[in-house]
């Protein structure tokens, strides 16, 4: 009689874990479809990051209430596992307090919008495309194409900035000419070379600033707009014009001068004429 | 709008025509040196840049015997038939045009300017016509439109010599004409530094001197607002002879036109 009362709870419990397992993997396979249909449904209205956080939601929404209805069926009480949940929570959260800090740091960067999937980044000495914003981290693709995995604690902490942001950028250029070139001329030819780029833009104009009297060389910034997508073609074709520019109008970019003075009381440093050919004869 | 009489039809670039294997389409369309050969199963393309001097007033492309000396680019394909059909579209995005000088327009004025802006050249080979290449038959330079960087549009860069006289518009087959009326109906001068034209919202015709045209332009500065509107002539322009539609609109036009600030249009 109990062996056979026994026999039916184990039947009872084996039946219960069969569709408690019947319900998770539903649970799994309806919500990764669901996410999927989510995804195409909204392709055409949201952008790359939305629509993967749309696809979480709402896969881990429909899981959760297939995983609750599998352990309602094994027989937990839903209301106990949440407060047990709770409690598990505030210890987890004191256990793993970097965890849910960048947990929530993740919230904050989707929320502020500072940059998108698709988006190319420069966090410290790290520039890359946005491959991914997850829970924990940020995910990007260098341009040597590595894989690198930073933090949304230290994304939250540190400056970012978004390359592709706007649609125009502006290169800018430290040259030196030297003193003895005329700063007008100079200011001619480099704007001739920027008129005569296609891919300079005409407008914001190209920017001339004489920046001062350096060590060896008159130095100046010449600051000029690209379309985005032209920005790195810019930076070597007009750099190659300027330096083609110069050479053809005869403007000197010097090295380093260094004058020994040594001053007005002293006297001049001795200089002494060596004889070559005793040196020479002493040298064997 | 009239058609060609049958024997126009020839001297005119954008006819289409017929390369049969082992010839090239070579000659000069204003300022660009092209040669489009047909090989037994792919098209050769060399395209080259003419100086500002070398531009000719009349294209010149004849079919000839042989193929290109050089090679730029090679199209493969495996249909049977030898037609070749060159055609013309305007810029993708609006042109910023900028007189040479500065130009004002005094108070309660009119005028018409005659802008000429370069056109896209359109490849396209075989029966039913597939597209080889689309490209500026003169490349331009980018410019930014818009009341700040973060603000406005990409636009190419157009340099204008303000013509207000037609008979004074230079022959070049490379470019086309699209005459704009500009009203002022404010109190003050306008200055016309620089305007953006809405070319991708223009029609293209083409006349049987095979000089390109657009519909006509006005831009009215209105009097008490600070706004401008922008109106497209529905009609075909009133110049030229025996003028073919060429290209529609890459863009439709609102049928009220375009009403915008009057910084945003004369960026002013």
């Amino acid at each position: 009689m109990i062996q056979e009362l026994v026999a039916t709870l184990h039947l009872e419990m084996l039946l219960s874990l069969i569709r408690a397992a019947i319900l998770l993997g539903a649970g799994v396979l309806i919500a990764s479809l669901a996410g999927r249909l989510s995804m195409r449904s909204f392709r055409q209205r949201l952008s790359p990051q939305m629509l993967q956080l749309l696809k979480r939601i709402v896969f881990y929404g429909i899981f959760g209430l297939f995983l609750a209805a599998a352990l309602s069926e094994l027989g937990f009480s839903i209301a106990v596992i949440m407060g047990a949940a709770g409690v598990l929570t505030v210890a987890i959260g004191f256990a793993s307090q970097t965890t849910a800090s960048n947990l929530i740091s993740g919230l904050f960067l989707i929320g502020e919008h500072s940059f998108e999937i698709g988006d190319v980044i420069k966090v410290g000495d790290t520039i890359g495309e946005v491959l991914s914003i997850d829970a924990l981290s940020v995910k990007l693709r260098t341009f040597d194409n590595l894989f690198v995995r930073i933090p949304n604690e230290s994304l939250i902490k540190s400056e970012v900035t978004t390359l592709t942001r706007f649609p125009i950028r502006r290169l800018d250029l430290k040259l030196g000419v030297a003193y003895k070139e005329d700063i007008n001329h100079v200011r001619d030819v480099l704007l001739a070379v920027a008129d005569a780029n296609i891919l300079c833009l005409d407008e914001p104009a190209p920017l001339f600033i004489f920046t001062g009297f350096g060590d060896s060389a008159l130095e100046i910034q010449f600051s000029v707009w690209a379309k985005r997508e032209n920005f790195l073609a810019l930076r070597n074709g007009v750099t190659a014009d300027i330096k083609a520019a110069f050479d053809a109008a005869g403007i000197e970019i010097p090295f380093p001068h260094l004058s020994i003075y040594t001053g007005e009381v002293t006297k001049p440093f001795p200089v002494r004429i060596a004889d070559s050919k005793a040196e020479n004869s002493n040298d064997d | 709008m009239t058609q060609h009489p049958q024997q126009q039809k020839k001297t005119l670039w954008w006819t289409p025509r017929e390369v049969p294997a082992g010839h090239r389409l070579h000659g000069s369309l204003g300022a660009l040196e092209l040669s489009l050969g047909h090989d037994t199963d792919e098209w050769l393309l060399d395209c080259a840049p003419v100086g500002e001097d070398d531009i000719q007033p009349r294209a010149s492309l004849k079919v000839e015997k042989g193929l290109p000396e050089t090679i730029g680019e090679r199209f493969v394909h495996a249909g049977k038939s030898d037609q070749v059909h060159l055609s013309a579209m305007l810029a993708d995005r609006p042109v910023v045009i900028r007189p040479r000088q500065p130009v004002f327009l005094l108070s309660q004025q009119t005028v018409t300017l005659y802008l000429s802006t370069p056109i896209w050249l359109k490849i396209q080979v075989g029966e039913p016509a597939v597209l080889l290449k689309e490209f500026p038959a003169q490349p331009l330079s980018d410019t930014w439109f818009g009341p700040s960087t973060r603000e406005g549009e990409l636009c190419y860069a157009g340099r204008t010599h303000a013509r207000h006289n037609p008979s004074e518009l230079p022959r070049r087959p490379h470019r086309a004409i699209t005459p704009l009326t500009i009203l002022n109906k404010a109190s003050t001068p306008l200055p016309l530094e620089k305007f953006s034209l809405p070319v991708p919202m223009l029609a293209l015709y083409g006349d049987v001197d095979g000089m390109l045209w657009t519909q006509a332009v006005t831009l009215t500065r209105e009097g008490q607002t600070d706004l401008a509107s922008v109106q497209i002539d529905s009609r075909p322009p009133a110049y030229g002879k025996g003028l073919i539609r060429l290209a529609p609109p890459r863009q439709e036009p609102g049928r009220s036109g375009l009403v915008r600030a009057f910084s945003l249009l004369f960026g002013t």
